[in-house]
């Protein structure tokens, strides 16, 4: 409709350039004016159409409250049923919206939006690594009074701690994500060998098993320049007793942290367990190789379970999970991952959406989102809940996994920090610099962020 | 008022339209940069706030940034060269193809048409160290992509086998362009190839060799798109260029007044070399 306008408008000026012999202005501002009331005629129409399709949504499901997510992967049948009974049970009518599952992207949305003080979303999921930058720039509602002591002790307390900020809770825990260790029971079992509890057996069973099984990688994990080398690296050195911060003080320089880093290092070494390419590996090309059947063991989060068990996978019930091993005098540590519901600090509604956030972390809901889409839940309980295991019988192999479970270094300035770890750790894991070098040099870096 | 005046208000009013459009598409966005890159504004530290040359000395004594600067000239300098030997190579072979000439043509230009994310996407997969072709045809173990002595260079090849096609068309160009009885008239005095290449064709070809040096430097500088599929700036930030260096600040540390004058630095730097080379395109012709 509007090309057509167009063309009509270009043959007009085309007709008056060509041939102004037979130029009469009279019959020229007809013209004009004909073609002007005939544009004013389409603006309106424009105008009144759009005018429709705002009132004809709103008349529809004028909703009370509005919650962005990222897409939850599986039939949305069971989580709209879910929203229905909120509905319901409170006469608050929700409309969902999803965002892309990138999370840089996710993060790029809510900052600018919230910055410029959007009210057009009320309650939201954001990642684990969010919770104190957002709640720093006063964009999350407190929701402390959701969580009192005997509700925080129903949540695995990685979770808890990760949303906590400046001991107020600017979240509650959605769905849990954490690092564990992937193993090939079949061969271990071959040869003899135990699961690994430390960083160490895991290293002397994976020489000497692929010593003995050509074309097996011993371990393989996510060793690229990015966010899940971060992950990765936190294992170990927490593993070792280290830490990044205590406190508002830097502390990755410590001999802690150099001792598990040069030991990542090691496995990467020539005669060492773990390929070189490790440095460009993420989530899924690792668990392609382990899912082909190439690498005897695999570190990765729970996602990876269903793929190596699902039909025609060669790895199919040769597979089993226990916790990441640790360094000898120490606990094992997995890094935490998932998703926290926050309210928007500028919600139209906020007593609302406080009640659709207990509502959607309430033990009820989040057993029926893990039945759903397996997606593991933050409360200890559902662990050892009978109908659930009988849906989902692999969350009875995290509750351990998930207990070990840490935050990130929860710090607003997380996401700048982090990019300053990636390169360090990215430098010790590829060789470029040892441990003793890389080490200092994050420490400077980073109480440089800190103080800026 | 004289009909020189006329035309020329004449002339003013239909370039009005292309000026603002210009204006508002290109200047007030570069302008604005330029702004921010004075200011402290991140999102999370509360509102803006002038604080002149700051990010400027900030970015000085920032050895990120100077790694990235020296990442990016050299994968500039290194890509541009051998863009240019090879380009070359091939518009001479391209020149006396004959009756082939169209055929060789489309198979020169598949790789400049492909996007560079889909060409990128295609490399990693290549680059792969465990099942990648390179490796199968090398016989060799090489870590293509997480070497950091390896990873700038695998890049650079990329970007050759991507733009060589590119800067071979417009020397082909050139080349035509050069009257045929200037080499007649070489053969009859008796000039030897390679003495008719280096007196005849290469000077006679030096403004379009200039206009290809603009072009490419200007691409390769701002490198992005390629690098970021195929190591996103590692291992070790051996493969971090100024472009992806300004995103991570601009889009995911979301520091807009340092990113953006680190943006600003890029388009310096790109603003230089293209009048540097103006400069010599002037000298030549």
């Amino acid at each position: 409709m509007s090309s057509i306008h167009e063309s009509g408008f270009s043959t007009a000026a085309v007709s008056r350039f060509s041939s102004p012999g037979r130029f009469t202005p009279g019959r020229e501002r007809r013209r004009v004016r004909s073609r002007l009331a005939s544009l004013a005629l389409l603006v309106v129409a424009i105008v009144a159409l759009a005018g429709c399709g705002a009132s004809e949504r709103d008349g529809a499901a004028r909703p009370d409250l509005v919650f962005k997510h990222s897409k939850l992967f599986g039939d949305p049948a069971a989580f709209d049923a879910l929203m229905a009974e909120f509905t319901q049970e409170t006469g608050i009518r929700v409309r969902r919206e999803t965002l892309p599952s990138s999370s840089d992207e996710q993060h790029q949305f809510y900052a600018i939006n919230l910055n410029a003080g959007a009210a057009d979303f009320d309650v939201f999921a954001i990642d684990v690594v969010w919770v104190a930058e957002f709640a720093r720039a006063g964009w999350l509602r407190d929701l402390t009074r959701l969580l009192p002591p005997e509700t925080r002790a129903e949540f695995f307390p990685g979770p808890m701690a990760a949303v906590t900020h400046e001991g107020r809770a600017f979240a509650v825990p959605w769905f849990v994500d954490a690092g564990l260790l992937y193993y090939r029971r079949d061969l271990l079992e071959k040869h003899g060998f135990p699961p690994p509890r430390t960083w160490q057996e895991l290293a002397e069973t994976a020489r000497a098993i692929t010593a003995r099984e050509p074309g097996l990688y011993g371990f393989v994990w996510q060793g690229k320049q990015y966010e899940g080398l971060v992950c990765n690296a936190l294992e170990h050195l927490w593993s070792a007793g280290g830490e990044v911060l205590r406190g508002d003080e830097v502390a990755i320089d410590s001999p802690e942290n150099a001792a598990a880093l040069a030991f990542m290092r090691e496995l990467v070494d020539p005669g060492g367990v773990t390929p070189d390419f490790v440095t460009t590996l993420t989530e899924e090309p690792s668990r392609t190789i382990f899912g082909r059947g190439r690498a005897l063991f695999h570190r990765n989060w729970p996602y990876a379970w269903g793929l190596f068990q699902r039909e025609g996978s060669a790895v199919k019930d040769k597979v089993a999970v226990t916790v990441l091993p640790h360094h000898p005098g120490h606990d094992s540590a997995a890094t935490l991952g998932g998703w926290q519901l926050a309210v928007n600090a500028r919600s139209r509604d906020p007593e609302a959406a406080e009640k659709l956030v207990a509502f959607l972390t309430s033990a009820r809901v989040q057993k029926a989102v893990a039945a759903a889409y397996g997606l593991s839940p933050p409360r200890r309980a559902l662990y050892a809940d009978p109908e659930l295991l009988a849906a989902q019988p692999f969350l009875a192999e995290l509750a351990a996994v998930m207990e070990s479970a840490r935050p990130r270094p929860v710090t607003p300035l997380y996401i700048a920090i982090s990019q300053v770890l990636q390169a360090e750790f990215s430098a010790i894991v590829s060789g470029a610099r040892p441990a003793g070098d890389a080490l200092p040099a994050a420490q400077a870096q980073m109480e440089e962020i800190l103080a800026r | 008022m004289s009909l020189e005046a006329r035309r020329r208000r004449v002339a003013a009013a239909f370039l009005a339209p292309a000026g603002l459009v210009l204006a508002g598409v290109t200047l007030f966005p570069a302008l604005g940069v330029v702004w921010m890159s004075l200011e402290q504004r991140a999102l999370i530290r509360g509102a803006p706030e002038f604080i002149g040359l700051d990010n400027y000395l900030r970015l000085v004594s920032d050895p990120r940034f100077w790694n990235a600067f020296g990442n990016t000239a050299y994968f500039t300098a290194v890509s541009v060269a051998l863009e240019l030997a090879l380009g070359l190579a091939v518009a001479l072979l391209l020149s006396r193809a004959g009756r082939a000439r169209p055929a060789l043509y489309a198979v020169v230009l598949v790789p400049w048409a492909v996007p560079t994310i889909v060409s990128a996407r295609m490399w990693e997969w290549m680059y792969n160290a465990d099942f990648g072709v390179l490796n199968y045809l090398l016989g060799g173990e090489f870590n293509w992509l997480g070497s950091p002595l390896l990873a700038l260079h695998a890049a650079i090849l990329m970007d050759v086998w991507k733009a060589t096609p590119f800067v071979a068309l417009l020397l082909l160009a050139g080349l035509q362009a050069i009257p045929r009885d200037l080499y007649q008239a070489a053969a009859v005095d008796g000039a030897r190839p390679i003495r008719i290449f280096l007196g005849l064709t290469l000077p006679l070809l030096a403004p379009v060799i200039a206009v290809v040096l603009i072009f490419r430097t200007i691409d390769a500088f701002r490198v992005f798109d390629a690098i970021y599929v195929l190591t996103g700036g590692g291992p070790a930030n051996s493969t971090e260029t100024l472009s992806i260096y300004a995103y991570k600040v601009l889009f995911q540390t979301l520091e807009f007044g340092y990113g953006s004058a680190l943006a600003v630095v890029v388009m310096l730097a790109v603003g230089l070399a293209a009048v540097l080379y103006t400069r010599m395109l002037r000298g030549v012709s």
